[in-house]
């Protein structure tokens, strides 16, 4: 598999040492940035994949890049970070094109799992049937079967397994199935998401079977394709 | 530092102000007045003048000096002068000694005589005029002007006297106006350099009956009122972040001390950095909390609001927390009455509900029930989250929706759930209840004013 290369455009030292070490450990190329018009050069110059962007840089903010970037048509996937906690920044970053959005302060894991969620989004919609090893996940129907066994999944754990047999062997945090099963953009007090998620494994791994779900502590779950 | 009004000086120049004033109102006053009277009296000697030259004229000549001396005798006052010329000027008979240098004929004038009959004087001033008599003789008629002189006096004198205490009051007024003024001017300035200084407390002195200053103060006070809980409100959030902060910081710091002590092996030191992790992201969850709390006063937002199915909103919820209730024992009825729509915010909304029922699952006993109901009053949709447990005691009440408040008893938690709750319900124009005698929290949606006519939207 080619490297991937990810620009980085932050102009804090200290943040972007953390995410060009956690962009190595993951195996990425990062070119880093830290003004707009570097960032702008460097979008120019290199075959770039995808690039995470801060907002208040010296020299403006990084939505303009994305906008621009947007204007001439490029897709770039981008991940937009910020210090700027607004409950409207969310929006307003989606809005100027970019493609996820994560407020400061957060976890390089977070940052590692929403990359690579951009980096390979599934092909999301068309295909009611998905197949991924022993599971047959039939969302028309509204049902699931592992080598047969009907699963049993109450409609929301079945849209919670459906997100991750889409993205076998990848972190998904918490936060992402909140964002992207149940829709919501707040954080719960409470565990509620582990919760589902227990209910969803006992389900899904029967007695004897081979875990599909694993949980990754401190991070979030990962699918994982037997064999 | 405080410096007194250097226009202090408002005060004389207001005094001298209104003394000029006075002086000029008096001086053009006298003037007239002078002129009148003056006037009056010119033309009534003139009048008694002509009916001398007129009554002599018409005296044979031979009788003339005689009348003449008859005149002057019933004169007791010695104030008129009459005398008579031949036609080379020599006196013929009269109390005047000679005829005065410019003698206008026909109109009178104000001129020096020498009178003969005035004891130590030799020289008076008299309006008088000269007529000639048919015979060629001429009549010397005038009225002596020191009464008009002594009146002239008299009104000088009752002016000046009536000035100084005119003048007096003026400056006396001005300068209490000047005072008052600069007072007042001062009073708002130590107000506002002691707001400068950072003390908002002051406030400044409003009557009962207040002027129209008054009613400005009046305003500024309310306006200080404000910024001193808007102040208030702000090192509030300061005093919320440090406290919230503080507990979970110590533990994260004892903890990691131990850990650095203690952990023996990797295993140890990983189950510590673990911990520490835990405790580092509940501190920023409490961060992202209350920014979060701070950007719902900003009712900006409400542009943004759409039209919620507050059923299915509830639903979810329920949906949402079933699992989490079901693992603690806790039995979650959801009862929901369909078709009730609100303006609103959905992901707020949401976080608002979640947060009763995450409350009241965490809170309530274990293995008792929750219940989650949607039902509609009228026009508002009522939400209520009802547990079996005792509730949030009534003192505790309006305690529990402020930032930074965690029950006695409850050592976990943000302590900031039900203060977002308010927050999203503030914002949607909502009312947080507490009912009485239960453990039971409702949220009060009324229905949306019509809102097809756009001006919620800009």
């Amino acid at each position: 598999m080619r490297v991937t290369r990810i620009l980085l455009l932050e102009d804090d030292a200290g943040t972007a040492t953390e995410i060009l070490l956690e962009l190595a450990a993951a195996g990425h190329e990062a070119l880093h940035r830290t003004t707009l018009a570097g960032a702008a050069e460097a979008m120019r110059e290199s075959a770039i994949d995808a690039m995470i962007v801060d907002r208040q840089l010296p020299d403006g903010d990084g939505l303009d890049l994305i906008a621009a970037l947007r204007a001439e048509g490029r897709r770039t996937p981008a991940l937009v970070l910020s210090a700027l906690g607004s409950l409207d920044d969310r929006v307003r970053g989606l809005r100027a094109g970019g493609d996820d959005y994560l407020p400061k302060p957060f976890a390089l894991v977070e940052l590692a799992a929403r990359l690579e969620a951009l980096l390979r989004r599934p092909e999301e919609g068309r295909a009611t049937r998905l197949i991924v090893g022993p599971l047959d996940l039939d969302l028309l129907g509204g049902t699931a079967t592992r080598a047969g066994r009907l699963l049993g999944l109450l409609p929301r754990e079945l849209k919670l397994l459906d997100y991750l047999a889409r993205r076998p062997g990848r972190i998904v945090t918490r936060s992402m199935l909140l964002q992207d099963v149940w829709g919501y953009t707040f954080e719960p007090n409470s565990n509620v998401v582990d919760v589902h998620m227990g209910r969803l494994r006992r389900k899904v791994d029967g007695e004897g079977e081979p875990a599909l779900i694993r949980n990754v502590r401190g991070q979030g779950y990962v699918f994982d394709v037997p064999g | 530092m405080f410096r007194a009004d250097p226009v202090a000086r408002t005060g004389w120049r207001w005094g001298g102000a209104l003394a000029a004033m006075l002086v000029f109102q008096s001086l053009v006053l006298t003037a007239i007045f002078w002129g009148f009277a003056n006037d009056n009296h010119r033309r009534a000697i003139e009048h008694g003048l002509a009916d001398d030259c007129t009554f002599f004229a018409l005296t044979p000549a031979e009788e003339r000096p005689e009348e003449l001396r008859e005149r002057l005798s019933r004169d007791i006052h010695r104030e008129q002068f009459l005398a008579l010329f031949d036609a080379r000027g020599r006196l013929i008979a009269g109390n005047v000694a000679r005829l005065p240098a410019a003698s206008g004929v026909g109109r009178s004038i104000v001129a020096a005589v020498a009178p003969t009959e005035l004891p130590g004087r030799t020289s008076d001033v008299a309006r008088l005029t000269v007529c000639a008599m048919p015979d060629g003789t001429r009549l010397l008629t005038g009225v002596d002007l020191d009464d008009a002189e002594e009146a002239l006096r008299l009104v000088w004198r009752s002016l000046l006297l009536a000035l100084a205490p005119g003048l007096l009051l003026a400056l006396g007024v001005g300068l209490m106006l000047g005072r008052r003024a600069a007072r007042q001017v001062d009073a708002v300035r130590r107000l506002t350099a002691r707001i400068v200084a950072g003390d908002l407390r002051e406030r400044l002195p409003v009557s009962r009956r207040p002027d129209s200053v008054g009613l400005l103060w009046a305003q500024v006070n309310a306006m200080l009122d404000r910024l001193q809980l808007l102040v208030a409100d702000v090192r509030g959030i300061g005093d919320d972040i440090a406290h919230q902060l503080r507990t979970p910081l110590t533990r994260l710091r004892a903890g990691l001390e131990r850990g650095l002590r203690e952990a023996s092996d990797r295993g140890a030191f990983e189950r510590v950095m673990e911990r520490a992790l835990a405790e580092i992201d509940a501190l920023l969850g409490v961060v992202a909390a209350l920014l979060r709390l701070r950007e719902l006063e900003d009712h900006e937002r409400r542009s943004r609001f759409t039209q919620v199915d507050l059923a299915r909103l509830v639903e979810d919820a329920c949906d949402l927390h079933r699992p989490m209730a079901e693992d603690r024992g806790v039995t979650l009825v959801c009862l929901v009455h369909a078709g009730v729509e609100v303006r609103g915010d959905p992901s707020l909304l949401m976080e608002a509900v979640a947060n009763l029922i995450d409350n009241s699952v965490k809170f309530g006993p274990a293995l008792g029930r929750v219940s989650v109901e949607l039902d509609r009053r009228d026009t508002a949709g009522i939400i209520t989250v009802r547990d079996d447990g005792e509730g949030i005691a009534v003192s505790e009440r309006s305690l529990v929706t402020q930032r930074a408040y965690r029950s006695p008893g409850v050592v976990r938690g943000a302590g900031l759930g039900l203060a977002m709750v308010k927050g999203i319900a503030d914002l949607h124009g909502f009312r947080l209840h507490f009912v009485e005698g239960e453990s039971s929290v409702q949220l009060i949606c009324p229905a949306p004013v019509d809102h097809t006519s756009p001006n919620s939207s800009r």
